[in-house]
């Protein structure tokens, strides 16, 4: 009987180590970094604060909130509002407003009902915040709730606006594209069930397309008019991350580690890179700079290839790269998870590094 | 290893009872509890017929004369203790290994409900790790988390149901009447003394409570979870025959206690 206690003993200290590891607290990591940048300086999103780093030293302006608190958790992109509002989204539900400077707060919005994952659309219009509570938040840019649109499903992506029309366009995971009007929140068009979810941010053409990758192994072209699908290009894995437009090409990876260029008009492969030659998962969108599209991998790399499909180079960051690279003046910008460095800034070309950032400096 | 034997097969299983069940998780995780608890009856008897074996052993005029006659040498005591579990042909360790076994296996539970909830982004891209080809994931992600007034993928703090204006954390209150049933209706009588009591006793209190708190401050798809488990097990003993409900009546245990307790309190006394 004492061997039978022991084991229960064991057994409930195993039960509560395994179930306090899904806390999500302090020092558990529950997604990837965030991460943004202005002429000077690099905002990251990461567990309990926002950093701003300077970009010329890497070293820590401020954080937001100054001191650690366990409640506040933060991973969405910070964005930039058009009067200098970095405004970045919590897992705990609030929307904060900082002062770009300083990391001071100006406000915060705290009516949604469940994580801020993507990030927050600012512009002159205001500011759109798509929440897991199914809902895009139109607030005002001093922080007043001007409306909500709801969809099925949660809202993972950052939308995007087109003066052509005066619209947002907005993905789900509910299956569907929407678009939205950003004066009082009516739906202009819906598009028809795609077959998948959609965390990714739409590109969009000069010519009225819209271009979505979806958990169903697909790129989808869709008319901005009406919503209706142009041409489906297949896929080997879920594509994440939403496609890159650049010099009438789109560029995607998908998380089985393929990664495509599309030609816009038909959909049809133009090049592409398969798993066997890259090293992981991409999840990040691709970034085009003068000719040359970089992109990480979970594996921890960072990839440059020229438009015909070539590596250029490849660069071992370390950690899981689950985000996109950010271009920051002459540097790119990567934000490994777990690893020892939080930011990580390397030379377009080449890709060697010029600083890391560590909790601690 | 972990991933091919239990954890994958177990996160499968239960996108496909909730493929059937027409996309309701509440009741795949419901469904998926009975079923495993099905699976590993064959271990959770065995477990009891071991436990309930060696409590029989324990009560017996034999074993009972054999700690007094070897108090004062241990070495002797363990050595008949061993002959005597030969004799009447109990194996010591029979209640440990079914129990040892299930271990992996509740674990695999435990962490296939919370892979499958994938309520992050870096959950979402591993649980497309665990995912066979086979399966229509794109349909199915993400996950409906709603079952009847729950969000499941939230703790129940985040959205208690309000009645009367007071927010009432009825799954947490449900898992820690559940556990507390479970404990006592499954409690044998202790055997080990009163200190053994004692310690059954302290269990039965604060392992009802730490659940109630999991269930308040974790996803309440994990505490659908515990509730479905916990009933699923009484059901399962109570099928066996073995539920004590007098268990439940605290007078009635304390008028048996000092009986039993008897020969432990003595052996105290003579130290």
């Amino acid at each position: 009987m004492k061997l039978n206690r022991l084991v229960i003993s064991i057994f409930i200290l195993l039960s509560a180590s395994l179930l306090s590891a899904c806390a999500g607290g302090a020092g558990l990591a529950t997604s990837w970094p965030g991460l943004s940048a202005d002429e000077d300086t690099a905002y990251l999103a990461f567990n309990n604060h926002v950093y701003a780093i300077t970009l010329d030293t890497g070293i820590e302006k401020w954080r937001f909130p100054a001191e650690s608190n366990n409640r506040i958790t933060l991973y969405a992109d910070p964005a930039m509002s058009p009067d200098q509002q970095l405004i970045v989204g919590g897992y705990n539900n609030v929307l904060y407003s900082l002062n770009s400077e300083t990391g001071q707060m100006n406000w915060e919005f705290g009516e949604a009902g469940n994580k801020y994952i993507a990030s927050p659309l600012a512009v002159d219009q205001g500011i759109f915040a798509p929440n897991a509570d199914n809902n895009l938040y139109a607030l005002e840019l001093n922080g007043n709730l001007r409306w909500k649109f709801n969809t099925q499903g949660e809202i993972w992506a950052q939308p995007i606006t087109d003066p052509a029309c005066e619209c947002i366009y907005l993905t789900s995971m509910d299956h569907y594209v929407y678009a939205v009007d950003p004066t009082d929140g009516s739906l202009r068009w819906q598009s028809q069930e795609l077959g998948g979810a959609i965390v990714g941010s739409p590109a969009l053409s000069e010519e009225g397309v819209l271009y979505v990758g979806t958990f169903g192994k697909e790129i989808i072209a869709l008319d901005t008019q009406d919503g209706s699908v142009i041409w489906r290009s297949p896929t080997t894995g879920w594509v994440w991350s939403g496609p890159t437009l650049a010099e009438d090409v789109l560029y995607v990876g998908d998380l089985d580690g393929n990664f495509y260029a599309i030609d816009p008009a038909d959909g049809q492969a133009l090049w592409n890179l398969t798993s066997d030659q890259l090293d992981g998962s991409i999840a990040g969108s691709p970034l085009v700079v003068a000719d040359t599209i970089y992109f990480t991998s979970e594996s921890g790399s960072l990839y440059a290839v020229d438009p015909t499909g070539s590596i250029l180079w490849s660069q071992a960051i370390g950690g899981r790269m689950l985000a996109a690279p950010v271009l920051a003046g002459d540097l790119l910008l990567v934000a490994p998870n777990q690893a020892d460095q939080l930011l990580v800034a390397v030379n377009l070309e080449g890709g060697s590094r010029r600083w890391a950032f560590t909790l601690g400096e | 290893m972990w991933n091919t034997l239990i954890l994958n097969p177990m996160i499968n299983t239960l996108l496909v009872i909730y493929s059937v069940l027409g996309q309701n998780f509440g009741l795949a995780i419901i469904v998926f509890t009975i079923l495993v608890r099905l699976i590993t009856y064959p271990l959770t008897s065995q477990q009891m017929k071991s436990t309930q074996k060696m409590q029989e052993l324990q009560k017996s005029k034999k074993w009972q004369d054999m700690q007094k006659k070897f108090k004062d040498d241990r070495e002797k005591l363990s050595q008949e203790q061993m002959k005597l579990y030969k004799e009447m042909g109990v194996n010591p360790f029979g209640s440990c290994l079914p129990t040892l076994i299930q271990f992996p296996i509740i674990i695999g539970l435990y962490q296939a409900v919370i892979r499958v909830l994938a309520v992050t982004p870096i959950q979402l891209v591993d649980l497309s790790r665990h995912i066979y080809p086979f399966i229509n994931a794109s349909a199915l992600i993400p996950i409906n988390n709603n079952f009847l007034w729950m969000d499941l993928s939230l703790p129940e703090k985040d959205f208690g149901l309000a009645i009367a204006g007071i927010g009432i954390p009825i799954l947490a209150i449900l898992v820690v009447i559940t556990t507390f049933l479970q404990s006592k209706l499954m409690t044998p009588p202790s055997t080990g003394g009163e200190q053994g009591a004692q310690m059954t006793q302290a269990m039965n209190l604060y392992m009802p409570l730490f659940m109630g708190y999991l269930a308040y401050t974790f996803s309440s798809g994990l505490a659908l979870y515990f509730v479905a488990s916990n009933l699923v097990g009484v059901l399962q003993y109570a099928v066996m025959g073995k539920l004590d409900w007098r268990n439940l009546i605290p007078a009635k245990r304390s008028e048996k206690e000092p009986a039993e307790k008897k020969p432990a309190q003595k052996k105290r006394l003579e130290k």
